[in-house]
């Protein structure tokens, strides 16, 4: 008997929304890989006994963040529009970013990290410099100079002065000004898009200037947890295997009084099938690798 | 099978005039015999299964793990609807072994401990949601959690077994009760027909402590010890 019905799979029994079940083939979900989990390597004659569902669901939990992060790379993307503060908030479910993009009339400009610090956090002082506290107790957070200077895009200016630097872009700091050497430029930095820096602690994209109104799109990874809605967690079934030998390897490896010689096994039999989940994933098959190799024929000019 | 039973006890008894146990003693003895007997069956269950981990239990008639959970199965309630009252779920009283509770027919709902109950319930990724539900025991109360779950809960449990009772008339002009099955509280033994023997073995030790019969304990011992040896 099939799963679910065509119908069910093409128009979802014509209720709701018709594009639930496309792809659902693909994937096994948590409920499944628990109850699996329970019936086939939980039992008096298993090498698995008396533990918790609870705890099964948590190792399976883990389980698949970690194959989230190391195989599966199901990059998710978002776009959107940035305001006046030059801030994107980080999506909920966002553990890490893959790419950032400016999109400009539907092409993407990737852009570039700014390893230096273009945001700070900052404490409301008085004339002494003394830290200003409110009723509770609690400091009072202004916005720091630095994060004012660079919303205001006034970070850098053209110099217009004499000498070889006339007309390029400066830093002028207390009348002095200051130029990046162009033959010391970092190549890792050399783009003429914005430039943004993510403050993990604070949610938040940091971007340097001049993209209010603009399209930013986010490619980034999660954790394959779907914002703690238990239904919707799923795994391809591509790594179904090594989803069962995470969780029979990290039982084992808490569990007192299993020898030595089980746990490793067990380590041996989760790192193969996580492998082997990574080489499936991978999709490298003739056809693409044929694609790659009929450029190796090119003239490089 | 309890008239048998009944009439071979007291016909071993009465045979060298050791004593007479009355029908109020016997159903005594015989409820006290069928629970021993009843929870031998999971002492039973454990060895079985130790003996098919040491791959030294047999298959087919020598599955003696099967037969334990045949004779443990008759006792099982397959889903007893449980109704939410004052917060809990309140379990039946003639519960032997609770093995689960289910929600809406499908989904089972995981036993936790008491001492666990916090941790889990403030848990990122263990709280119990109605896909994954939990419940602890306080009594013969479930709390089943999330606290949202008010209904839609059955019980999965092995239960004791009825107290079997032998009912009787006496006659007019009559000294001897007669057995009479058709009385309302007529209750026969729930266990199978092969532990009769043991059964008898049983009651006859408990009517000659009860009668001062030291002969007739030792006997009953004996073919006890005999029984557990061909076992």
């Amino acid at each position: 008997m099939a799963y679910i019905t065509n119908y069910e799979y093409y128009a979802n029994n014509g209720v709701g929304s018709e594009s639930a079940n496309w792809g659902s083939y693909q994937y096994v979900f948590l409920k499944d890989i628990v109850n699996n989990f329970e019936l086939q390597f939980v039992g008096n004659d298993k090498l698995i006994n008396n533990v918790d569902r609870h705890t099964i669901i948590f190792h399976a939990k883990r389980g698949i963040q970690e194959l989230t992060y190391d195989a599966l790379k199901s990059a998710k993307v978002l776009e959107l529009t940035i305001d006046e503060t030059l801030k994107m908030v980080l999506p909920p479910d966002y553990v890490n970013f893959i790419r950032i993009s400016l999109e400009v009339e539907g092409v993407l400009f990737p852009m570039v990290e700014n390893k230096q610090v273009t945001f700070a956090n900052s404490y409301l002082q008085d004339n002494n410099n003394e830290i200003i506290f409110d009723l509770d107790g609690n400091v009072v957070e202004v916005t720091s100079q630095l994060d004012m200077h660079r919303l205001a895009g006034d970070t850098q200016k053209i110099y217009n002065g004499p000498g070889v630097y006339n007309g390029y872009y400066g830093w002028c700091v207390n009348g002095d000004w200051y130029f990046s050497r162009r033959l010391e430029i970092d190549p890792s930095t050399a783009n003429r898009n914005v430039t943004y820096n993510i403050d993990k602690s604070g949610g938040v994209i940091d971007f340097s200037s001049d993209i209010t109104g603009m399209n930013v799109v986010l490619e980034y990874i999660s954790d394959g947890m779907e914002n703690g809605d238990e239904a919707l967690i799923s795994i391809n079934k591509l790594a179904e295997d090594a989803i069962y030998k995470h969780i029979k390897w990290a039982i084992l490896d808490n569990k007192f009084g299993v020898p030595m010689y089980e746990r490793q096994e067990a380590k041996k039999q989760r790192r193969a099938a996580i492998s082997n989940a990574k080489i499936r994933l991978s999709n490298i098959h003739p056809s693409r690798l044929l694609m790659v190799l009929r450029g190796q024929g090119k003239w490089i000019k | 099978m309890i008239n048998r039973v009944r009439n071979t006890v007291l016909a071993i008894i009465n045979k060298n005039n050791n004593g007479y146990i009355t029908p109020d003693e016997f159903n005594l003895f015989a409820t006290q015999a069928q629970l021993d007997i009843f929870e031998e069956y999971f002492s039973n269950y454990t060895i079985a299964i130790q003996k098919v981990n040491a791959r030294v239990a047999g298959t087919g008639y020598a599955d003696s793990l099967k037969r334990c959970e045949d004779v443990i199965d008759i006792f099982m309630v397959p889903s007893a609807t449980l109704t939410f009252a004052s917060g809990v779920f309140p379990i039946p009283q003639d519960v032997y072994k609770l093995e689960r509770l289910n929600y809406n027919g499908r989904t089972n709902v995981d036993k936790i401990s008491q001492q666990k109950a916090n941790n889990l319930l403030s848990s990122d990724r263990t709280q119990p949601s109605k896909l994954f539900p939990c419940y602890s025991l306080a009594g013969y109360s479930a709390t089943v959690y999330p606290s949202t779950i008010q209904s839609g809960i059955t019980a999965t449990y092995v239960r004791y077994p009825a107290d079997p009772k032998w009912t009787y008339t006496v006659p007019n002009g009559s000294e001897s009760p007669f057995f009479n099955p058709a009385a309302n509280d007529y209750q026969d033994f729930e266990l199978p027909l092969s532990d009769e023997m043991n059964l008898i073995t049983r009651i006859l030790q408990m009517s000659g402590i009860s009668i001062r019969e030291e002969e007739v304990v030792q006997a009953a011992k004996s073919e006890e010890v005999q029984d557990k040896q061909e076992q």
